[in-house]
């Protein structure tokens, strides 16, 4: 038994030996290879359409240029205001909807009986599948007004704060309504997720908190945030993601200004948001247009990207234990 | 030997249900007060709802809020009642919003909705025509082939990736994963894009149901292969190797033991999928012409759904317009409904699910 | 036998539902001692512990009926605040628990946190609590670490260093031991044994060697052919293992059953 060898270690490997079992891996690996190929074509193809508006406009003062003029010599697509209006939007929706989301899930989680939390549950899991259209067209019909009227109200009574005022007195389409509708529309959203863990938790850690003498609101803001924290901002910003590509939800309650930024007037009807972009512009878009418009959905899809790969490794992070 | 030592349950055998007299008066004086004090000033004041709401009765309802935490239970109290407070009160904010949202579709959509708007096309319907006629059953056609031929793609397709990912130790499949994350997050205008610049922009195909079906696949394959995958995977690993030990080779096992008992869950995936992408709007706005009339055939001609149907009348914009839109939005909603509770009804009769929380 | 920390209760029955689960449980803890819940699984021993520092009501559909006395006081009583009970009486729990995002220092201070108690001086309280639950030595440079950091059994002994920073009269204890092997075992008993100078405590334990071992008094709970649990036989450890007076006591400790 001395100075030999290390005895080799075989690599036990099961390969199908039956002809069906082959087609049925095989079939199964294509399927799963299929992905490479989705993504690959959809980076492929926009690119390649794209590319002439990146190469015509520059890739920077395209991303974060202001003006959108394709009757003009030369034609100038820069999509900075639509890019960070989709941005300020998304992010104002964001903080609105989160302390929103996490009141109503702890109400179902901690607060309310057992029949009460399952009806509700039931309701905020439904809501979330509200299609946008149907969010745009009550964002467009009941809506709106009503949220004209809260601007009017707040920059009557707060606008000394530059974030509130307003020198054209007009309050419909404006970053504020969208604001509100994207909350709205992700509210049910992010409620789902941090319904999900708050219930998921461990309950022996919540028992100990109770017997070491903890109060409710102690309890919550020590022990439950704490340590659903990070799987809330996973879904907070998986969110975001989903808002800023949001089109029809508020298509019809953000009037789009393209030549110049809105950095944070946001009762005033000027905005932007890149999907909206596409959208308004789509059907009147000739060739080099057009070619702006996928540049701008390349962006579009790129950020998303940055986001939704944050949000998934802070999630996995959060919750080894939901391979997701 | 029966139970002859049990005693029935006495009335008071809660006794902390039984809030103390302290508690009690705190918690009545403390919900009641702060809602008169706002009725009063709101119409006394002629104040906007609003803006009474969120300067008169929240502070004074958190004011009570705190005060009632104190009176009960002391200086603990105070952030314990805060927190009931600040919770019930966006919780009911949240819920009277998106209570508004299901209202709004209900009651004006059923004013629009009548049997002959279930099946009339708009072919003859101008802006000024009344709602008596046309209606949106090319809509609900559309749909339903657009649907329809997206997911009969999809679905076997995301089953298929579903197996990839449960059933063969490919290296690549962490990256497979990855890739179905980012497709989840793709924007659906982005969707509408890529099959645009694919197929639609060289000529390959012009703008018709089929392409639209094609731009709703990304959307649709993340969530069905997400949702089969996890139902695969909560099938025991008993099960199948038990199939196995037998005998059987895997693709017996796959098809005869697993399959049926992820049954369920693969239901659900697929009602679930059918639910993101029945009411998608932008992908179908660039890669197929919203149509009037009735067509069925996926290749030729434009065709118009549900979402699209809504998107045309909201940008109208017309009261009737806007009526119609109502109506096929409860459409879309009720099938949308449908499709959700027959999701949650298929994932509770599920084989071997995680086990509830245990209450000790 | 001195009044303090005398933990007593009074004819207490336990409900779930309409189901009578525990009858008439009539027991003394006194100070500077342990008492041992000992008796087949599912004879209510556990739900019984839960009743002395009002967890129990944290169950939906229990019921509960008869009086529970800290120091005379009926901690059941209307205007009784139940925080305050916990605070008063600790427990520390079957599965170690110590809260997962904070390190080991920052678990020792959770409960005074938690109950919104003022802290005078963290790094003595840190300190004591440690030492009272023999483990300062083996943290006392790593209480910046995470506290999942460490072993099972240290976390079990870090929960009880948790309980006893709130300082409290008595100590529940749920079968504390259970999850831990033998090593850790014998160290939580050898902490118990140093603990009850000062404390009233009572363990609930399904290993009857422990209560020979920590119990000064033992209390030997049943449930009969589906009836409510109650106490058989409640003596001194030695009287009950060694002379019980009634016949299921005796078959049960000689491992007859259960």
């Amino acid at each position: 038994m001395s100075n030999d060898v290390a005895p080799k270690r075989l690599k036990l490997v099961s390969k199908p030996s039956r002809t069906a079992d082959k087609v049925f891996f095989a079939v199964a690996k294509a399927a799963g290879y299929s992905s490479f190929v989705l993504v690959a074509a959809i980076l492929f193809f926009l690119m390649l359409r794209a590319w002439p508006a990146f190469e015509s406009q520059g890739v920077v003062n395209f991303i974060f240029g202001a003006g959108w003029n394709s009757t003009s010599d030369p034609q100038v697509f820069h999509m900075g205001p639509m890019l960070y209006g989709s941005l300020l939007i998304a992010a104002i929706g964001v903080a609105l909807a989160v302390p929103m989301a996490i009141s109503i899930s702890y109400f179902i989680a901690f607060m309310a009986t057992e029949r009460l939390a399952k009806v509700a549950t039931v309701i905020v899991d439904l809501l979330a599948a509200i299609p946008s259209v149907v969010i745009g067209l009550w964002g467009l019909g009941v809506f709106s007004p009503v949220a004209a009227e809260w601007g009017r109200m707040l920059s009557e009574a707060l606008g000394f704060i530059p974030i509130f005022s307003n020198a054209v007195d007009i309050f419909l389409r404006s970053p504020f309504i969208a604001s509100l509708v994207i909350a709205v529309m992700i509210v049910p959203i992010i409620a789902s997720i941090t319904r999900e863990i708050f219930s998921q938790m461990d309950q022996e850690i919540i028992k100990g908190a109770m017997a070491l003498g903890g109060t409710r609101e102690s309890i919550f803001r020590k022990v439950i945030l704490p340590t659903a924290s990070g799987g809330i901002v996973g879904g907070v910003l998986l969110a975001l993601g989903r808002a800023m590509g949001e089109t029809v939800a508020i298509f019809f309650v953000l009037n789009l200004t393209f030549d110049e930024f809105n950095w944070f007037k946001i009762l005033e009807p000027s905005g932007g948001a890149v999907a909206s972009l596409v959208l308004a512009r789509f059907n009147e878009a000739l060739q080099t247009e057009l070619s702006a418009l996928l540049a701008a959905g390349v962006v579009l899809f790129v950020v998303t990207l940055i986001v939704n790969t944050i949000a998934s490794y802070i999630v996995d992070k959060a919750q080894p234990w939901r391979k997701l | 030997m029966t139970d002859t030592l049990s005693m029935p349950r006495p009335k008071n055998a809660a006794p902390w249900v039984n809030l103390g007299g302290r508690v009690r008066l705190a918690s009545w004086v403390a919900s009641i007060a702060p809602s008169a004090i706002f009725v009063a000033a709101w119409l006394g004041l002629q104040l906007d709802f609003m803006a009474a709401l969120l300067t008169i009765f929240l502070p004074i309802q958190l004011a009570f809020g705190a005060w009632a935490g104190f009176y009960s239970y002391g200086r603990k109290g105070v952030n314990d009642g805060l927190l009931v407070v600040v919770t019930i009160f966006f919780s009911t904010f949240v819920l009277v919003l998106l209570g508004s949202v299901l209202w709004s579709v209900i009651s004006e959509g059923a004013a629009a909705l009548s049997p002959h708007f279930i099946y009339q096309n708009n072919r003859y319907i101008t802006g000024t025509t009344g709602l008596e006629l046309g209606g949106a059953g090319h809509a609900i056609l559309g749909s339903i082939i657009i649907t329809g031929i997206t997911t009969l793609i999809t679905v076997p397709l995301g089953v298929a990736t579903a197996v990839y990912l449960t059933e063969t130790r490919d290296g690549a499949r962490g990256i497979v994963r990855t890739l179905l994350q980012a497709l989840a997050g793709l924007p659906s205008v982005v969707a509408g894009l890529f099959i645009y610049s694919m197929l639609i922009v060289s000529g390959w195909s012009s703008q018709v149901g089929l392409m639209a079906s094609l731009a709703l696949i990304p959307l649709m394959l993340p969530t069905i292969s997400r949702v089969a995958e996890e139902s695969l995977r909560l099938v025991p690993t008993e099960l199948r190797n038990g199939a196995l030990a037998l005998g059987a080779p895997s693709y017996k096992a796959f098809f005869m033991v697993t399959l049926p008992a992820a049954k369920t869950g693969i239901v659900t995936a697929i009602l679930l999928g059918v639910a993101r992408i029945i009411g998608e709007t932008a992908p179908l706005i660039l890669t197929a012409v919203i149509a009037n009339e009735t067509n069925v055939n996926p290749t030729a001609g434009g065709m118009a759904t549900l979402p699209t149907y809504i998107y045309n009348f909201l940008y109208l914009g017309d009261a009737t317009s806007l009526q119609r839109a109502w109506g096929a939005a409860l459409v879309l909603l009720i099938f949308v409904g449908i499709l959700f509770v027959g999701a949650r009804i298929a994932s509770a009769t599920r084989v071997g699910t995680k086990p509830k929380r245990r209450k000790k | 036998m001195s009044n303090l920390n005398h933990l007593e209760t009074k004819d207490i029955n336990v409900w779930f539902g309409e189901r009578h689960v525990l009858r008439d449980v009539s027991l003394q803890f006194q100070n500077n001692h342990v008492t041992a819940l000992i008796g087949p699984s599912g004879c209510g021993k556990s739900t019984f512990i839960r009743t002395l520092n009002r967890m129990h009501e944290l169950i939906p559909s229990a019921g509960l009926s008869g009086q529970v006395l800290l120091n005379g006081q009926d901690i059941y009583a209307e205007a009784v605040d139940p925080v305050n009970v916990r605070i008063e009486i600790g427990m520390v729990f079957q599965k170690p628990n110590p809260f997962p995002t904070m390190t080991i220092q920052e678990n020792i201070l959770s409960g005074l946190k938690l109950s919104g108690r003022k802290i005078d001086n963290a790094e003595e309280l840190v300190h004591t609590s440690l030492t009272r639950a023999s483990m300062w030595n083996e943290v006392k440079d790593r209480l910046t670490e995470p506290a999942l950091s460490l072993s099972g059994g240290q976390q079990q002994r870090l929960c009880i260093a948790r309980s006893l920073a709130m300082n409290p009269n008595v100590l529940l204890m749920d079968e504390p031991c259970s999850a831990l092997d033998p090593g850790s075992t014998r160290r939580i008993e050898e902490t118990i044994l140093e603990l009850k100078e000062n404390m009233t405590i009572v363990i609930v334990t399904h290993n009857m060697q422990q209560a020979q071992r920590v119990a000064d008094s033992t209390a030997f709970f049943l449930a009969e052919n589906g009836n409510p649990g109650e106490v058989v036989e409640f003596d001194t450890t030695e009287n009950v293992f060694i002379r019980p007076k009634d016949e299921r006591t005796n078959e049960y400790v000689n491992g007859r059953f259960g």
